[in-house]
């Protein structure tokens, strides 16, 4: 039975209330542990598709009559059209409409990053299009440009107001405090770099607009394009049957979407408008950079007793002030915390989310400040993290919280420490770091699923929901089959098409699985009852598998229908995890090689150990370029982008790749779903960082304040570390007679 | 534009030349390079290596598998790019291959390109030249250059015979050039001289396909001496006597990293030399 309710919605770290409709879930949680088909690992079953080149990727598709559109970006970093004239790119050869600043969502008079949009072109070809856009004549009123994220604070040029938070009292228990430690940590800007950029092809048939695109949610691209164009819901089809990686960089449409259907309706054809690698960098998104002045007391028990965290997000020219804050008031049980956040409005290109935004940030941040306690208290850095657990966020129960089991698996693993300090030598310093994870990842109603079985014996799921590379497609056969008692190989899913499925939840904030996952369930058990309840009507004895059963059908269809029920009330629904990382730094050269990484997280249920674990390995190598050689930077005059390619931008390779343990604790959270499970897209990218850094000081006394961990930035904090022991030794030596 | 492929050096007249296309074809797709001849030299640049020549056309995955080739070179190679580019790299062109200095590539009016101030000075220079770098400030990319200048080889052009050093020079006011080929000028073959020993060392920001932050080409030659020489510490490929003439660097405020991080480098490359 459906029920009206009004709840807290999370995605990313984002809360909105919002009216939903939520249906029951009776269905009682499988028990724990590997069943038939869920929680045994299983390949993917779109696996060959996908590297035969068979998989349609936005980026594949060609329409008949389709053109190409190419996008005119601002060269500045902040600037306004003065003049401009279309004429000569329309008296190009191939070129069939031109659009300049309000004739299209997106395309704005006032550019306030480099790579802003400001007029495109429609062409037979990109080469055509790329052409056109050149000879539009523009001319710019150049304005001031604010890159410094401090200055802007100053100048209260935010994006929003301050976000503030307090509990306690954090002077008196600072001034209290038997340690305090207090440090400044920075985060550089990161790109996504999707392998598929960001693209749209629209064409419309009578008035409905059909939106082929890369996207992490269907749905809401529908929602977006409908709203903006003021076209009714179901005049808006979206499709995308493969997606090649968002990060959270395609959550909405954007400007090449508005683009394509405003020149697909001028032409009268199919237009795609697709993003350039040197767009990607300029125009797609980013990780913001960050800056944290944290503080930190403790009794010397190792009882934290006041954290204290200033932080500063350069949001850029757009953007939202995404919780870097979030670890620092969650992770541990410490009764005074005080936060403050700000976002910077600079002349740079907007923030997007990316894979945890805000807490990869704040943990690498609050993590190695952690770890700084430790060593000033000198406790075992895994020992302070237990004496200082979290049993409640802040009073609100959690729905399931295994981190201390994490912490016991993670024990052979820092036990480790002792060989890995022996293998050091008077070069290369060897050494072991850890670093607690903290995150959302519960997912939420509404998202829909139906399951159809057929006389043969086989099931399709259907949903139009978007598979956005986590092997989405994999999971939610398994469940099925799972729940129907057939074989993996007689599911098949149906995906990627709005008008061809019911609404579905977005695949960001690792909720594809907790939300889509319960509602296959649901649709599958409801199929399973209608077989059940047609063995009965056929007198056929209760064990008489499903493909027996459903011969009697014919032509005849069974369609079940399930909904995802509604998250706990009053309870905080969060994912945990640890990593223990054994790095080896050349203190000589600055070069730090991550040697192995083991990787203990507790999302609940795991549906397919295989998947999960790619998702952990995704997520740490992700997170290793983050932490050791990506950076975009600016010239700090114009503030134009400098790292535009894949050779300035440095991602890491293949060689650049650890030893990589994962573990998973896979307990069912009992108070979440029929499935028990959590998301695990961005968990595995929120402790690496600071597990790096911390692993850094251990081997090498050497406190690393800032990302990435250059050459630079360790040759820096090795100084300082030699400076201070030297110090130390001349404060500690006999005075001299 | 038009593509030539001639057969013989006689038949070159002017045009861009263009071999494994590795360089030359993003700079034309960049617009960084202008071309209305485009010549193929494949057929006229020697390839392959015979006693101590090599042919300029051969390429760097040819390089590094051959056990003649001196240790220098091979890992130069080897720590060069990606098994794709260095599949289809010759080591003509990459002895001639342009700065990676971002300002340059992205078209900024720098002094490489006729302009009168090197953005870098005073930009993102965190990746620059520590020697040589007033008048501009970029470093020199190529892996494989400092390594022959280590060796002491020599080059064979359509024109001339001379030392490696001899190929690069610094740009200046009246001349903006790195290398000192002239219009129509191609190499054809480097000649090595046997060495006792030789090393090369890298510094990367990730472990492979990256230009180095700072390369360490040394090599012992038959009569005893030792050559060193640097990649990306200055606008070319950079000869030093010792580690101490690694104080005599002019480092930028973000490239002083790079000083010590050279010594290091420099002290291994001498001891690893025997």
């Amino acid at each position: 039975m459906a029920r009206l309710i009004r709840t807290e919605k999370e995605v990313e770290g984002r809360f909105e209330e919002v009216w939903i409709v939520v249906e029951e879930d009776p269905l009682e949680q499988w028990p724990e542990g590997p069943l038939e088909v869920v929680g045994k690992p299983a390949a993917r079953t779109d696996g060959h598709e996908r590297v035969r080149g068979e998989a349609r990727y936005t980026a594949d598709l060609k329409l008949p009559g389709m053109l190409q559109a190419a996008v005119l970006r601002s060269p500045h970093a902040h600037a306004k059209v003065k003049r401009i004239d279309l004429a000569p790119a329309l008296a190009l050869p191939g070129v069939r409409a031109a659009i300049g600043p309000g004739e299209a969502h997106g395309l704005e008079e006032e550019a306030g990053f480099q790579g802003a949009a400001v007029a495109a072109v429609a062409a037979d070809t990109f080469g055509q299009a790329r052409a056109a856009v050149e000879a539009i004549d523009v001319e710019w009123e150049e304005l001031e440009v604010v890159l410094d994220p401090d200055d802007a604070v100053k100048r209260e040029l935010l994006t929003a107001e301050p976000r503030t938070y307090e509990r306690g009292d954090v002077e008196k228990a600072l001034a209290q405090a038997d340690v305090v430690v207090e440090a400044t940590y920075r985060t550089q800007t990161v790109l996504h770099n999707s392998m598929e950029t960001h693209q749209a092809l629209c064409e419309w048939q009578g008035d409905t607009l059909h939106v082929y695109i890369s996207t992490q949610f269907i749905w809401g691209i529908r929602q977006a394009v409908s709203d903006t164009l003021g076209l009714p819901e179901d005049r808006v089809r979206v499709v995308c049957e493969f997606m090649g990686g968002g990060f959270g960089s395609k959550n909405g449409p954007d400007e090449y979407t508005y683009v394509a259907a405003e020149l697909a309706k001028r032409t009268g054809r199919p237009v795609r408008c697709a993003l350039t690698r040197r767009e990607e960098h300029t125009s797609a998104g980013n990780r913001n950079a960050t800056l944290q002045r944290l503080r930190a007391g403790a009794r010397s028990d190792g009882t934290i007793v006041a954290f204290d965290g200033e932080f500063t997000n350069s949001v850029g020219w757009s953007g939202w002030n995404a919780s870097t804050e979030g670890p620092m008031k969650m992770l541990y049980d410490c009764e005074n915390v005080r936060t403050v956040t700000y976002g910077a409005k600079l002349n740079t290109p907007p923030m997007k989310a990316f894979r945890a935004p805000g807490f990869v940030e704040g943990t690498f941040g609050l993590e190695c400040l952690v770890d700084e306690l430790a060593a000033k208290l000198d406790i075992d850095p895994l020992e302070l993290r237990r004496r200082n657990y979290a049993s409640s966020n802040d009073g609100t129960p959690f729905s399931s919280k295994n981190l201390e089991q994490c912490y016991r698996q993670a024990e052979p693993h820092w036990e480790r420490r002792h060989e890995v300090h022996s293998r050091s030598d008077a070069v290369w310093k060897r050494g072991v770091g850890m670093a607690s994870q903290i995150w959302y990842g519960g997912g939420g109603p509404p998202s829909y699923a139906w399951v159809r079985l057929g006389s043969d014996g086989r099931a399709t799921v259907i949903t139009a929901m978007q598979d956005i590379g986590t092997g989405t497609r994999t999971a939610m056969a398994q469940i099925a089959a799972e729940e129907l008692g057939i074989a993996l190989d007689h599911v098949d899913v149906e995906l990627g098409d709005s008008a061809r499925g019911p609404y579905a939840s977005i695949s960001a904030g690792s909720s594809t699985l907790p939300s889509m996952g319960p509602a296959v369930r649901a649709a599958a058990a409801d199929a399973r009852e209608q077989v059940e309840d047609i063995a009965e009507q056929r007198d056929m004895p209760k064990d008489t598998p499903l493909h027996e059963i459903v011969a009697v059908l014919e032509e005849s269809q069974i369609l079940g229908k399930g909904a995802r029920g509604p998250n706990p009330t009053g309870m905080s629904v969060l994912t945990f995890g640890v990593h223990v990382v054994e790095v080896a730094v050349d203190v000589e050269t600055g070069e730090v090689c991550v040697e192995r990484v083991a990787a203990i997280h507790d999302v609940g249920r795991i549906v397919n150990p295989l998947g999960a674990s790619s998702q952990v390995e995704g997520g740490i190598i992700q997170g290793i370029g983050h932490t050791l050689s990506e950076e975009r930077l600016l010239d700090p005059e114009t503030g134009r982008i400098l790292t535009t390619s894949l050779d300035s931008y440095r991602m890491p390779t293949i060689a650049d790749v650890p030893e990589i343990v994962c573990e998973f604790v896979d307990r069912p959270d009992e108070h979440l779903t029929n499935l028990g499970s959590k998301g695990l897209g961005e968990p595995p990218i929120v402790p690496i960082a600071a597990a790096i850094a911390n692993a850094i000081r251990d081997a090498t006394g050497a406190d690393v304040h800032e990302l990435p961990i250059s050459r630079e930035e360790m040759l820096r904090a090795l100084r300082e570390a030699e400076e201070r022991a030297r110090e130390k030794e001349k404060r500690g030596a006999p005075a001299t007679v | 534009m038009e593509l030539l492929r001639p057969s013989s050096v006689e038949e070159l007249e002017g045009g861009v030349f263009l071999h494994g296309g590795s360089e030359v074809v993003p700079l034309l797709r960049e617009g960084l390079l202008e071309a209305e001849q485009l010549v193929d030299i494949r057929g006229v640049v020697p390839r392959g290596i015979h006693d101590g020549t090599v042919g300029a056309g051969t390429t760097l995955a040819e390089l590094e598998v051959e056990p003649a080739i001196p240790e220098a070179l091979r890992e130069a190679c080897r720590l060069a790019a990606s098994p794709q580019l260095r599949n289809v790299s010759s080591l003509g062109g990459n002895l001639l291959q342009s700065t990676r200095c971002w300002y340059w590539r992205l078209d900024y009016p720098c002094r490489l390109h006729g302009g009168d101030r090197c953005h870098a000075r005073d930009g993102e220079h965190r990746e620059h030249a520590i020697f040589a770098n007033d008048f501009c400030a970029s470093a020199h990319p190529s892996d494989v250059a400092a390594s022959l200048v280590a060796l002491g080889a020599r080059l064979r052009t359509n024109r001339r015979e001379f030392p490696v050093e001899d190929l690069y020079r610094l740009p200046d006011e009246a001349d903006r050039g790195t290398t000192t080929l002239e219009d129509g000028e191609l190499l054809l073959d480097v000649e090595l001289p046997a060495v006792e020993s030789s090393v090369y060392l890298k510094a990367m920001d990730r472990k492979r396909w990256s230009f180095p932050q700072v390369g360490v080409a040394a090599a012992r030659h038959a009569d005893g001496s030792t050559r060193i020489a640097l990649a990306g510490v200055a606008p070319i490929p950079w000869r030093i006597e010792s580690v101490d003439d690694l104080d005599a660097a002019t480092p930028l405020p973000r490239t002083e990293w790079k000083v010590p991080l050279a010594q290091a480098l420099v002290r291994r490359a001498l001891a690893q030399l025997g």
